[in-house]
Protein backbone atom coordinates (compact mmCIF):
# COMPACT_ATOMS: atom_id res chain seq x y z
CA UNK A 1 0.00 0.00 0.00
CA UNK A 2 2.89 2.61 1.25
CA UNK A 3 4.72 0.98 -1.76
CA UNK A 4 1.50 2.10 -4.46
CA UNK A 5 1.49 5.14 -2.87
CA UNK A 6 5.43 6.12 -3.16
CA UNK A 7 5.35 4.80 -7.44
CA UNK A 8 2.19 6.77 -8.06
CA UNK A 9 3.63 9.81 -6.04
CA UNK A 10 6.92 9.25 -7.82
CA UNK A 11 5.24 9.01 -11.24
CA UNK A 12 3.56 12.28 -10.95
CA UNK A 13 7.32 13.76 -9.29
CA UNK A 14 9.33 12.55 -12.38
CA UNK A 15 6.93 14.47 -14.58
CA UNK A 16 6.85 17.44 -12.76
CA UNK A 17 10.89 17.47 -12.73
CA UNK A 18 11.16 16.88 -16.25
CA UNK A 19 8.59 19.65 -17.36
CA UNK A 20 11.57 22.51 -15.98
CA UNK A 21 9.55 25.05 -18.27
CA UNK A 22 6.94 24.48 -15.89
CA UNK A 23 8.93 25.45 -12.98
CA UNK A 24 10.11 28.15 -14.19
CA UNK A 25 7.23 29.88 -15.36
CA UNK A 26 5.22 29.17 -12.14
CA UNK A 27 8.34 31.32 -10.58
CA UNK A 28 7.00 34.74 -12.70
CA UNK A 29 3.50 34.53 -10.81
CA UNK A 30 4.99 35.89 -7.52
CA UNK A 31 7.73 37.62 -8.56
CA UNK A 32 5.21 39.89 -10.93
CA UNK A 33 2.96 40.37 -7.99
CA UNK A 34 6.60 41.10 -5.49
CA UNK A 35 8.14 43.32 -8.25
CA UNK A 36 5.19 45.13 -9.53
CA UNK A 37 3.18 45.20 -6.53
CA UNK A 38 5.35 45.14 -3.54
CA UNK A 39 8.17 48.00 -5.18
CA UNK A 40 4.92 49.49 -6.72
CA UNK A 41 3.09 50.23 -3.06
CA UNK A 42 6.32 50.62 -0.94
CA UNK A 43 6.48 53.94 -1.07
CA UNK A 44 2.90 54.79 -0.39
CA UNK A 45 2.23 52.06 2.04
CA UNK A 46 2.87 52.37 6.02
CA UNK A 47 2.22 49.29 7.64
CA UNK A 48 0.94 48.84 11.37
CA UNK A 49 4.21 46.80 11.82
CA UNK A 50 6.08 48.87 12.03
CA UNK A 51 10.16 47.67 11.11
CA UNK A 52 9.18 45.24 7.68
CA UNK A 53 8.84 47.31 4.24
CA UNK A 54 5.82 46.38 2.41
CA UNK A 55 7.97 44.06 -0.34
CA UNK A 56 9.02 42.01 2.85
CA UNK A 57 5.72 41.89 4.44
CA UNK A 58 4.35 40.66 0.92
CA UNK A 59 6.76 37.54 0.69
CA UNK A 60 5.13 35.31 3.40
CA UNK A 61 1.45 36.11 1.56
CA UNK A 62 3.15 35.33 -2.12
CA UNK A 63 4.51 31.95 -1.06
CA UNK A 64 1.27 31.11 0.70
CA UNK A 65 -0.26 32.14 -2.64
CA UNK A 66 2.53 30.32 -4.89
CA UNK A 67 1.36 26.91 -3.04
CA UNK A 68 -2.12 27.58 -3.87
CA UNK A 69 -1.50 28.10 -7.26
CA UNK A 70 0.90 25.17 -7.60
CA UNK A 71 -1.10 22.85 -5.47
CA UNK A 72 -4.90 23.67 -7.20
CA UNK A 73 -3.29 23.63 -10.59
CA UNK A 74 -1.82 19.94 -10.12
CA UNK A 75 -5.22 18.79 -9.51
CA UNK A 76 -6.05 19.46 -13.43
CA UNK A 77 -3.85 16.23 -13.61
CA UNK A 78 -6.86 14.12 -12.84
CA UNK A 79 -9.10 15.50 -15.74
CA UNK A 80 -5.86 15.12 -17.90
CA UNK A 81 -5.48 11.81 -17.08
CA UNK A 82 -9.25 10.91 -17.55
CA UNK A 83 -9.22 12.57 -21.19
CA UNK A 84 -6.15 10.62 -21.83
CA UNK A 85 -7.28 7.04 -20.51
CA UNK A 86 -4.88 6.98 -18.00
CA UNK A 87 -6.81 7.29 -15.14
CA UNK A 88 -8.15 4.34 -16.48
CA UNK A 89 -5.85 2.26 -16.21
CA UNK A 90 -5.62 3.03 -12.27
CA UNK A 91 -9.13 2.56 -11.46
CA UNK A 92 -9.49 -1.00 -13.02
CA UNK A 93 -6.10 -1.65 -11.06
CA UNK A 94 -6.31 -3.39 -7.35
CA UNK A 95 -5.24 -0.39 -5.77
CA UNK A 96 -7.41 1.20 -3.50
CA UNK A 97 -8.56 4.83 -4.59
CA UNK A 98 -7.90 6.02 -0.96
CA UNK A 99 -4.72 4.90 -2.10
CA UNK A 100 -4.46 6.87 -5.60
CA UNK A 101 -5.75 10.65 -3.36
CA UNK A 102 -3.45 10.49 -0.85
CA UNK A 103 -0.92 9.91 -3.87
CA UNK A 104 -2.10 13.01 -5.58
CA UNK A 105 -2.51 15.22 -2.85
CA UNK A 106 1.00 14.40 -1.29
CA UNK A 107 2.79 15.00 -5.21
CA UNK A 108 0.27 18.40 -5.72
CA UNK A 109 1.81 19.73 -1.97
CA UNK A 110 5.49 18.45 -2.98
CA UNK A 111 5.43 20.05 -6.16
CA UNK A 112 4.10 23.35 -4.67
CA UNK A 113 6.65 22.91 -1.78
CA UNK A 114 9.03 23.07 -4.04
CA UNK A 115 7.94 26.15 -6.42
CA UNK A 116 7.65 28.14 -2.61
CA UNK A 117 10.61 27.18 -1.65
CA UNK A 118 12.50 28.34 -4.44
CA UNK A 119 10.28 31.65 -4.50
CA UNK A 120 11.49 32.10 -0.77
CA UNK A 121 14.86 31.14 -1.55
CA UNK A 122 14.88 33.86 -4.55
CA UNK A 123 13.19 37.26 -2.99
CA UNK A 124 16.18 38.34 -0.78
CA UNK A 125 17.72 38.90 -4.45
CA UNK A 126 14.63 41.60 -5.55
CA UNK A 127 15.78 43.17 -1.78
CA UNK A 128 13.11 40.69 0.70
CA UNK A 129 14.09 40.66 4.21
CA UNK A 130 13.06 38.26 6.74
CA UNK A 131 14.43 35.69 8.85
CA UNK A 132 15.84 32.27 7.40
CA UNK A 133 15.03 30.15 9.90
CA UNK A 134 11.70 31.56 10.35
CA UNK A 135 11.43 30.57 6.31
CA UNK A 136 12.63 27.36 7.40
CA UNK A 137 10.37 26.54 9.77
CA UNK A 138 7.16 27.69 7.68
CA UNK A 139 7.37 25.27 5.15
CA UNK A 140 5.87 22.17 6.78
CA UNK A 141 3.12 24.40 7.53
CA UNK A 142 3.17 25.58 3.77
CA UNK A 143 3.06 21.69 2.65
CA UNK A 144 0.34 21.14 4.87
CA UNK A 145 -1.70 24.18 3.02
CA UNK A 146 -0.65 22.54 -0.43
CA UNK A 147 -2.38 18.95 0.50
CA UNK A 148 -5.72 21.04 1.84
CA UNK A 149 -5.65 22.84 -1.71
CA UNK A 150 -4.89 19.79 -3.95
CA UNK A 151 -7.65 18.02 -1.65
CA UNK A 152 -9.91 21.11 -3.18
CA UNK A 153 -8.30 20.97 -6.66
CA UNK A 154 -9.51 16.98 -6.70
CA UNK A 155 -12.93 17.59 -5.16
CA UNK A 156 -13.56 20.02 -8.33
CA UNK A 157 -12.15 17.77 -10.76
CA UNK A 158 -13.84 14.70 -10.17
CA UNK A 159 -16.68 16.66 -11.17
CA UNK A 160 -15.39 18.13 -13.90
CA UNK A 161 -15.21 16.31 -17.48
CA UNK A 162 -12.91 19.22 -19.29
CA UNK A 163 -9.97 21.41 -18.90
CA UNK A 164 -11.95 24.56 -19.64
CA UNK A 165 -14.81 23.65 -16.99
CA UNK A 166 -11.87 22.80 -14.05
CA UNK A 167 -10.57 25.97 -15.22
CA UNK A 168 -13.33 28.05 -14.89
CA UNK A 169 -14.42 26.62 -11.34
CA UNK A 170 -11.27 27.02 -10.07
CA UNK A 171 -10.98 30.47 -11.18
CA UNK A 172 -13.96 30.99 -9.33
CA UNK A 173 -12.66 29.48 -5.89
CA UNK A 174 -8.94 30.49 -5.89
CA UNK A 175 -9.03 34.04 -6.63
CA UNK A 176 -11.55 35.08 -3.84
CA UNK A 177 -9.16 32.52 -1.78
CA UNK A 178 -6.30 34.50 -1.95
CA UNK A 179 -7.40 37.98 -2.57
CA UNK A 180 -9.29 37.69 0.50
CA UNK A 181 -6.52 36.23 2.64
CA UNK A 182 -4.43 38.84 4.26
CA UNK A 183 -1.98 37.72 1.09
CA UNK A 184 -1.60 41.50 0.34
CA UNK A 185 -2.52 43.62 3.53
CA UNK A 186 -2.96 43.51 7.01
CA UNK A 187 -6.46 42.31 8.23
CA UNK A 188 -5.80 44.66 11.34
CA UNK A 189 -7.53 47.46 9.53
CA UNK A 190 -10.76 46.01 7.45
CA UNK A 191 -14.16 46.65 7.75
CA UNK A 192 -16.29 44.27 10.18
CA UNK A 193 -17.91 42.44 7.11
CA UNK A 194 -14.79 42.15 5.13
CA UNK A 195 -13.18 40.85 8.25
CA UNK A 196 -15.50 37.94 8.72
CA UNK A 197 -14.88 36.86 5.36
CA UNK A 198 -10.99 36.79 5.91
CA UNK A 199 -11.76 35.11 8.99
CA UNK A 200 -13.39 31.84 7.30
CA UNK A 201 -10.64 31.34 5.31
CA UNK A 202 -8.07 28.99 5.95
CA UNK A 203 -5.68 30.21 3.63
CA UNK A 204 -5.91 33.38 6.22
CA UNK A 205 -4.07 31.27 8.70
CA UNK A 206 -1.62 30.17 6.56
CA UNK A 207 -0.25 33.60 5.51
CA UNK A 208 -0.83 34.45 9.59
CA UNK A 209 1.38 32.08 10.22
CA UNK A 210 3.87 31.80 7.65
CA UNK A 211 4.58 36.12 8.53
CA UNK A 212 4.20 35.87 12.24
CA UNK A 213 7.75 33.22 11.43
CA UNK A 214 9.26 35.25 8.68
CA UNK A 215 8.91 38.69 10.15
CA UNK A 216 7.28 38.58 13.27
CA UNK A 217 4.31 39.63 12.77
CA UNK A 218 0.64 38.11 13.27
CA UNK A 219 -3.02 38.58 14.02
CA UNK A 220 -3.62 35.29 15.57
CA UNK A 221 -1.65 32.70 18.42
CA UNK A 222 0.66 30.42 16.19
CA UNK A 223 -1.33 27.43 17.86
CA UNK A 224 -4.69 28.62 16.77
CA UNK A 225 -2.76 29.03 12.97
CA UNK A 226 -1.40 25.33 12.90
CA UNK A 227 -4.95 24.02 14.34
CA UNK A 228 -6.62 25.88 11.41
CA UNK A 229 -4.50 24.61 9.14
CA UNK A 230 -3.99 20.68 10.39
CA UNK A 231 -7.93 20.57 10.54
CA UNK A 232 -8.97 22.02 6.87
CA UNK A 233 -6.08 19.42 5.47
CA UNK A 234 -7.61 16.43 7.33
CA UNK A 235 -11.33 17.68 6.35
CA UNK A 236 -10.61 18.42 2.84
CA UNK A 237 -8.58 14.64 2.17
CA UNK A 238 -11.49 13.25 3.20
CA UNK A 239 -13.90 14.89 1.11
CA UNK A 240 -11.42 14.32 -1.77
CA UNK A 241 -11.55 11.06 -1.25
CA UNK A 242 -15.09 10.87 -1.12
CA UNK A 243 -15.46 12.30 -4.11
CA UNK A 244 -13.15 10.70 -5.81
CA UNK A 245 -14.42 7.28 -4.85
CA UNK A 246 -17.99 7.94 -6.55
CA UNK A 247 -16.34 9.25 -9.41
CA UNK A 248 -16.64 6.70 -12.13
CA UNK A 249 -14.11 6.62 -15.88
CA UNK B 1 -12.62 -26.51 -19.94
CA UNK B 2 -13.69 -24.84 -16.75
CA UNK B 3 -15.48 -21.05 -17.47
CA UNK B 4 -13.13 -18.23 -16.78
CA UNK B 5 -16.07 -15.65 -17.63
CA UNK B 6 -19.88 -16.43 -16.67
CA UNK B 7 -22.83 -13.40 -17.65
CA UNK B 8 -25.98 -13.78 -16.84
CA UNK B 9 -28.65 -11.70 -18.19
CA UNK B 10 -27.02 -8.67 -17.91
CA UNK B 11 -28.04 -5.06 -18.33
CA UNK B 12 -26.97 -1.40 -18.08
CA UNK B 13 -28.73 1.64 -18.37
CA UNK B 14 -28.01 5.20 -19.16
CA UNK B 15 -30.87 7.29 -18.26
CA UNK B 16 -33.20 6.10 -21.28
CA UNK B 17 -30.88 4.56 -23.17
CA UNK B 18 -30.26 0.93 -22.82
CA UNK B 19 -27.10 0.36 -23.70
CA UNK B 20 -27.10 -3.27 -22.58
CA UNK B 21 -30.26 -5.29 -22.74
CA UNK B 22 -29.93 -8.80 -21.53
CA UNK B 23 -26.49 -10.07 -22.13
CA UNK B 24 -25.56 -14.04 -21.45
CA UNK B 25 -22.75 -16.37 -21.83
CA UNK B 26 -19.51 -18.36 -20.74
CA UNK B 27 -16.29 -18.22 -21.96
CA UNK B 28 -13.93 -21.41 -21.10
CA UNK B 29 -10.24 -20.80 -19.61
CA UNK B 30 -7.67 -20.26 -21.94
CA UNK B 31 -10.41 -19.57 -24.69
CA UNK B 32 -10.05 -16.64 -27.10
CA UNK B 33 -13.78 -14.97 -27.26
CA UNK B 34 -14.73 -11.93 -29.44
CA UNK B 35 -17.57 -9.87 -28.95
CA UNK B 36 -18.76 -8.74 -32.74
CA UNK B 37 -20.91 -5.85 -33.15
CA UNK B 38 -21.49 -2.18 -34.81
CA UNK B 39 -20.53 0.57 -32.59
CA UNK B 40 -22.54 1.70 -30.37
CA UNK B 41 -23.88 -2.08 -29.65
CA UNK B 42 -22.96 -2.30 -26.02
CA UNK B 43 -19.44 -3.63 -26.77
CA UNK B 44 -17.60 -1.57 -24.90
CA UNK B 45 -20.51 -1.25 -21.90
CA UNK B 46 -20.50 -4.73 -21.64
CA UNK B 47 -16.45 -4.63 -21.05
CA UNK B 48 -16.43 -1.84 -18.69
CA UNK B 49 -19.25 -4.07 -16.73
CA UNK B 50 -16.53 -7.25 -16.84
CA UNK B 51 -13.47 -5.12 -15.67
CA UNK B 52 -14.96 -3.42 -12.75
CA UNK B 53 -15.27 0.15 -14.07
CA UNK B 54 -19.34 0.58 -14.40
CA UNK B 55 -22.38 -1.00 -12.40
CA UNK B 56 -24.38 -3.16 -14.36
CA UNK B 57 -28.15 -2.07 -13.97
CA UNK B 58 -29.13 -5.75 -13.21
CA UNK B 59 -27.58 -9.09 -14.16
CA UNK B 60 -24.65 -10.94 -12.44
CA UNK B 61 -21.01 -11.29 -14.33
CA UNK B 62 -18.51 -13.93 -12.76
CA UNK B 63 -14.79 -13.90 -13.02
CA UNK B 64 -12.82 -16.62 -12.41
CA UNK B 65 -15.94 -17.66 -10.25
CA UNK B 66 -15.67 -14.12 -8.42
CA UNK B 67 -18.76 -11.57 -8.60
CA UNK B 68 -17.49 -8.16 -10.36
CA UNK B 69 -19.86 -6.14 -8.55
CA UNK B 70 -19.13 -7.93 -4.85
CA UNK B 71 -15.69 -8.46 -4.88
CA UNK B 72 -13.91 -5.82 -7.44
CA UNK B 73 -10.81 -5.58 -6.15
CA UNK B 74 -10.85 -9.91 -6.30
CA UNK B 75 -11.44 -9.41 -9.54
CA UNK B 76 -9.01 -6.58 -10.60
CA UNK B 77 -5.98 -8.45 -9.57
CA UNK B 78 -6.67 -11.13 -11.80
CA UNK B 79 -7.42 -9.56 -15.08
CA UNK B 80 -5.57 -7.28 -17.23
CA UNK B 81 -7.63 -4.38 -19.41
CA UNK B 82 -6.56 -3.44 -22.81
CA UNK B 83 -8.35 -0.14 -23.47
CA UNK B 84 -9.96 1.01 -26.98
CA UNK B 85 -8.27 4.35 -26.34
CA UNK B 86 -4.41 4.25 -25.50
CA UNK B 87 -4.21 4.49 -21.59
CA UNK B 88 -0.31 5.04 -21.35
CA UNK B 89 1.47 7.66 -19.21
CA UNK B 90 2.80 9.20 -22.18
CA UNK B 91 5.13 11.63 -20.33
CA UNK B 92 7.01 8.19 -19.02
CA UNK B 93 8.93 6.19 -20.46
CA UNK B 94 7.95 2.83 -21.59
CA UNK B 95 9.90 1.21 -18.75
CA UNK B 96 8.62 3.52 -15.99
CA UNK B 97 4.89 2.52 -17.33
CA UNK B 98 5.54 -1.01 -16.62
CA UNK B 99 7.11 -0.16 -13.49
CA UNK B 100 4.32 1.14 -12.39
CA UNK B 101 2.14 -1.16 -13.35
CA UNK B 102 3.75 -3.77 -11.43
CA UNK B 103 3.82 -2.04 -8.13
CA UNK B 104 0.35 -1.47 -8.48
CA UNK B 105 -0.79 -5.31 -9.38
CA UNK B 106 1.65 -6.19 -6.68
CA UNK B 107 4.60 -7.68 -8.58
CA UNK B 108 7.01 -9.46 -6.14
CA UNK B 109 9.65 -6.66 -6.18
CA UNK B 110 12.36 -9.55 -7.06
CA UNK B 111 10.09 -10.50 -10.01
CA UNK B 112 9.43 -6.98 -11.08
CA UNK B 113 12.25 -6.40 -13.66
CA UNK B 114 12.08 -9.60 -15.08
CA UNK B 115 8.80 -9.48 -15.85
CA UNK B 116 9.03 -6.26 -17.20
CA UNK B 117 11.83 -6.91 -19.56
CA UNK B 118 10.31 -10.33 -20.55
CA UNK B 119 7.13 -8.90 -21.97
CA UNK B 120 9.55 -5.95 -23.54
CA UNK B 121 10.74 -8.46 -25.15
CA UNK B 122 7.30 -10.14 -25.92
CA UNK B 123 6.20 -7.61 -28.01
CA UNK B 124 9.89 -6.28 -29.30
CA UNK B 125 9.93 -3.18 -27.49
CA UNK B 126 12.50 -3.44 -25.38
CA UNK B 127 15.07 -1.28 -27.51
CA UNK B 128 12.84 0.94 -26.98
CA UNK B 129 12.22 0.92 -23.32
CA UNK B 130 13.92 4.15 -22.22
CA UNK B 131 12.32 6.55 -24.66
CA UNK B 132 9.07 8.39 -23.77
CA UNK B 133 5.59 6.95 -24.76
CA UNK B 134 5.32 10.21 -26.43
CA UNK B 135 7.46 9.25 -29.05
CA UNK B 136 5.95 6.05 -29.65
CA UNK B 137 3.71 5.03 -32.94
CA UNK B 138 -0.17 3.92 -32.26
CA UNK B 139 1.02 0.23 -33.15
CA UNK B 140 4.20 0.45 -30.91
CA UNK B 141 1.62 1.87 -28.04
CA UNK B 142 -0.67 -0.65 -28.74
CA UNK B 143 1.96 -3.27 -28.17
CA UNK B 144 2.96 -1.42 -25.13
CA UNK B 145 -0.22 -1.81 -23.83
CA UNK B 146 -0.57 -5.44 -24.38
CA UNK B 147 3.10 -5.41 -22.61
CA UNK B 148 2.07 -4.01 -19.64
CA UNK B 149 -1.18 -6.00 -19.76
CA UNK B 150 0.83 -9.16 -19.16
CA UNK B 151 3.56 -7.94 -16.41
CA UNK B 152 0.88 -9.56 -13.52
CA UNK B 153 -0.06 -12.32 -15.25
CA UNK B 154 -3.33 -11.75 -15.53
CA UNK B 155 -6.18 -15.13 -16.12
CA UNK B 156 -8.38 -13.18 -18.26
CA UNK B 157 -6.81 -10.24 -20.40
CA UNK B 158 -9.55 -8.17 -21.84
CA UNK B 159 -8.84 -6.00 -25.14
CA UNK B 160 -11.78 -3.52 -26.42
CA UNK B 161 -11.16 -2.64 -30.37
CA UNK B 162 -7.48 -3.91 -29.94
CA UNK B 163 -6.51 -3.18 -33.63
CA UNK B 164 -8.69 -0.30 -34.23
CA UNK B 165 -6.94 2.28 -35.95
CA UNK B 166 -3.83 0.47 -36.81
CA UNK B 167 -2.36 -0.52 -39.99
CA UNK B 168 -2.83 -4.10 -41.81
CA UNK B 169 0.47 -4.83 -40.94
CA UNK B 170 0.32 -3.87 -37.21
CA UNK B 171 -2.76 -5.81 -36.98
CA UNK B 172 -1.04 -9.24 -38.03
CA UNK B 173 1.38 -8.65 -35.95
CA UNK B 174 -0.40 -7.79 -32.79
CA UNK B 175 -2.95 -11.18 -33.40
CA UNK B 176 0.23 -13.18 -33.63
CA UNK B 177 1.37 -11.88 -29.98
CA UNK B 178 -1.76 -12.15 -28.44
CA UNK B 179 -2.05 -15.94 -30.03
CA UNK B 180 1.87 -16.04 -28.83
CA UNK B 181 0.39 -14.91 -25.66
CA UNK B 182 -2.45 -17.64 -25.27
CA UNK B 183 0.25 -20.50 -26.06
CA UNK B 184 2.28 -19.31 -23.77
CA UNK B 185 0.75 -18.58 -20.48
CA UNK B 186 -3.00 -20.26 -21.16
CA UNK B 187 -4.48 -16.73 -20.58
CA UNK B 188 -8.20 -16.10 -21.64
CA UNK B 189 -8.67 -13.62 -23.93
CA UNK B 190 -12.15 -11.21 -24.23
CA UNK B 191 -11.75 -9.09 -27.09
CA UNK B 192 -14.17 -6.85 -28.77
CA UNK B 193 -14.06 -5.57 -32.18
CA UNK B 194 -16.36 -4.28 -35.62
CA UNK B 195 -13.72 -6.05 -37.33
CA UNK B 196 -15.09 -9.34 -39.44
CA UNK B 197 -11.44 -10.78 -40.44
CA UNK B 198 -10.45 -9.76 -36.71
CA UNK B 199 -13.44 -11.56 -35.67
CA UNK B 200 -11.82 -14.86 -37.21
CA UNK B 201 -8.98 -14.92 -35.07
CA UNK B 202 -11.41 -16.22 -32.43
CA UNK B 203 -12.53 -19.32 -31.19
CA UNK B 204 -15.29 -18.31 -30.21
CA UNK B 205 -17.66 -14.67 -31.52
CA UNK B 206 -20.89 -13.84 -30.06
CA UNK B 207 -22.33 -11.34 -32.54
CA UNK B 208 -23.97 -8.79 -30.85
CA UNK B 209 -26.35 -5.80 -32.02
CA UNK B 210 -28.41 -3.10 -30.34
CA UNK B 211 -27.03 -4.50 -27.06
CA UNK B 212 -28.12 -7.98 -27.31
CA UNK B 213 -26.47 -10.90 -28.72
CA UNK B 214 -27.78 -12.34 -31.79
CA UNK B 215 -25.93 -15.51 -32.67
CA UNK B 216 -22.87 -17.41 -30.65
CA UNK B 217 -20.63 -19.77 -31.54
CA UNK B 218 -17.16 -20.32 -33.64
CA UNK B 219 -16.68 -18.53 -36.94
CA UNK B 220 -16.96 -21.90 -38.81
CA UNK B 221 -20.40 -22.83 -36.90
CA UNK B 222 -21.51 -18.92 -37.51
CA UNK B 223 -21.30 -19.32 -41.70
CA UNK B 224 -22.21 -22.76 -41.64
CA UNK B 225 -25.55 -21.12 -40.82
CA UNK B 226 -25.39 -18.59 -43.87
CA UNK B 227 -24.81 -22.10 -45.66
CA UNK B 228 -23.97 -21.68 -49.36
CA UNK B 229 -21.18 -20.94 -51.36
CA UNK B 230 -21.56 -18.50 -54.10
CA UNK B 231 -20.20 -20.03 -57.14
CA UNK B 232 -19.98 -17.78 -60.51
CA UNK B 233 -19.38 -19.06 -63.49
CA UNK B 234 -17.53 -17.63 -66.84
CA UNK B 235 -19.13 -19.03 -70.04
CA UNK B 236 -20.49 -18.16 -73.50
CA UNK B 237 -23.55 -20.41 -72.85
CA UNK B 238 -24.94 -18.76 -69.89
CA UNK B 239 -28.57 -20.42 -70.80
CA UNK B 240 -27.33 -23.43 -71.05
CA UNK B 241 -25.14 -24.06 -68.14
CA UNK B 242 -28.31 -22.50 -66.03
CA UNK B 243 -30.34 -25.17 -68.12
CA UNK B 244 -27.82 -27.88 -67.10
CA UNK B 245 -27.68 -26.49 -63.34
CA UNK B 246 -31.56 -26.48 -63.14
CA UNK B 247 -32.48 -30.21 -64.59
CA UNK B 248 -29.69 -32.04 -63.13
CA UNK B 249 -28.71 -30.71 -59.57
CA UNK B 250 -31.73 -28.59 -59.04
CA UNK B 251 -29.99 -25.36 -58.74
CA UNK B 252 -31.41 -22.11 -59.10
CA UNK B 253 -29.03 -19.21 -61.06
CA UNK B 254 -29.05 -15.65 -61.81
CA UNK B 255 -26.82 -13.96 -64.68
CA UNK B 256 -24.01 -12.02 -64.44
CA UNK B 257 -21.86 -10.33 -66.67
CA UNK B 258 -20.19 -12.85 -68.99
CA UNK B 259 -21.85 -16.17 -67.02
CA UNK B 260 -24.15 -16.79 -64.03
CA UNK B 261 -23.74 -17.24 -60.23
CA UNK B 262 -25.40 -19.82 -57.87
CA UNK B 263 -25.54 -20.49 -54.69
CA UNK B 264 -24.40 -24.43 -53.74
CA UNK B 265 -23.18 -26.11 -50.05
CA UNK B 266 -20.01 -26.92 -50.12
CA UNK B 267 -19.14 -25.03 -53.33
CA UNK B 268 -15.71 -26.68 -53.45
CA UNK B 269 -17.18 -30.33 -54.18
CA UNK B 270 -19.49 -29.17 -56.74
CA UNK B 271 -17.10 -27.34 -58.81
CA UNK B 272 -15.21 -30.77 -59.24
CA UNK B 273 -18.23 -32.16 -59.91
CA UNK B 274 -19.54 -29.67 -62.58
CA UNK B 275 -16.38 -29.40 -64.54
CA UNK B 276 -16.27 -33.50 -64.58
CA UNK B 277 -19.74 -33.59 -65.68
CA UNK B 278 -19.70 -34.01 -69.88
CA UNK B 279 -22.68 -32.51 -70.82
CA UNK B 280 -21.68 -29.10 -69.52
CA UNK B 281 -21.33 -25.96 -71.56
CA UNK B 282 -17.63 -24.99 -72.02
CA UNK B 283 -16.52 -22.78 -69.64
CA UNK B 284 -14.08 -20.19 -68.97
CA UNK B 285 -13.48 -19.66 -65.64
CA UNK B 286 -14.83 -20.36 -62.23
CA UNK B 287 -14.26 -19.20 -58.55
CA UNK B 288 -16.14 -19.84 -55.00
CA UNK B 289 -16.51 -17.48 -52.60
CA UNK B 290 -17.29 -19.37 -48.99
CA UNK B 291 -19.86 -17.07 -46.74
CA UNK B 292 -17.89 -14.51 -44.87
CA UNK B 293 -18.64 -13.12 -41.13
CA UNK B 294 -20.27 -10.01 -43.22
CA UNK B 295 -22.85 -12.18 -45.05
CA UNK B 296 -23.47 -13.60 -41.63
CA UNK B 297 -24.19 -10.50 -39.66
CA UNK B 298 -26.25 -9.03 -42.81
CA UNK B 299 -28.33 -12.42 -42.66
CA UNK B 300 -28.71 -11.92 -38.63
CA UNK B 301 -29.70 -8.76 -38.49
CA UNK B 302 -30.67 -7.45 -41.89
CA UNK B 303 -27.90 -4.58 -42.25
CA UNK B 304 -24.42 -4.59 -43.21
CA UNK B 305 -21.94 -3.95 -40.20
CA UNK B 306 -21.40 -0.08 -40.37
CA UNK B 307 -17.96 0.56 -40.88
CA UNK B 308 -17.51 3.54 -42.34
CA UNK B 309 -20.88 5.25 -42.67
CA UNK B 310 -22.09 5.69 -39.06
CA UNK B 311 -18.81 5.89 -37.10
CA UNK B 312 -18.89 9.46 -36.90
CA UNK B 313 -22.62 9.17 -34.59
CA UNK B 314 -21.02 6.35 -32.88
CA UNK B 315 -17.99 7.98 -31.58
CA UNK B 316 -20.31 11.05 -30.74
CA UNK B 317 -22.42 8.52 -28.59
CA UNK B 318 -19.35 6.90 -27.36
CA UNK B 319 -18.36 10.28 -26.28
CA UNK B 320 -21.15 10.73 -24.88
CA UNK B 321 -21.76 7.47 -22.75
CA UNK B 322 -18.04 7.94 -21.42
CA UNK B 323 -19.06 10.94 -20.46
CA UNK B 324 -22.06 10.09 -18.22
CA UNK B 325 -20.40 7.03 -16.75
Amino acid sequence: MIEVVYALWRRDMIKFLRDRRQLITSLTRPFLWLLAFGFGLRASVRLPTGGADYVSFLVPGLAAMTVLFASMFAAISIVWEREFGFLKELLVAPVPRGAIVAAKILAGSATALIETSLMLLLSPLVGARFNPLGALASLPLLAIFGMTVNALGIIVAARMKSFEGFGAVVNFVIQPVFFLSGALYPISGLPRGLRAVVLVNPMSYVVDAVRGLCIGHHSFPLLLDVAVILGSAVIFAALATRAFRKMEA
Amino acid sequence: MSAAIEVVDLKKSYDTVEAVRGVGFTVGAGEIFGFLGPNGAGKTTTIKILCTLLQATSGTARLAGLDVAASPSEVRKRIGVIFQDPALDDRLTAEENLMLHAVAYRVPRADRQARIDESLHFVDLFDRRKDLTRTFSGGMKRRLEIARGLVHRPEILFLDEPTTGLDPQTRARTWEVLRELRKKYGTTLFLTTHYMDEAENCDRIAIVDHGLIVALDTPAALKQRVGKDQIAARTADPAGLARLLSEKYGLESTAADGGLTFLVEEGDAFIVKLLTASDRPPLEGISVRRPTLDDVFLSLTGRQIRVEGAEGNAAKLRALVRRRG
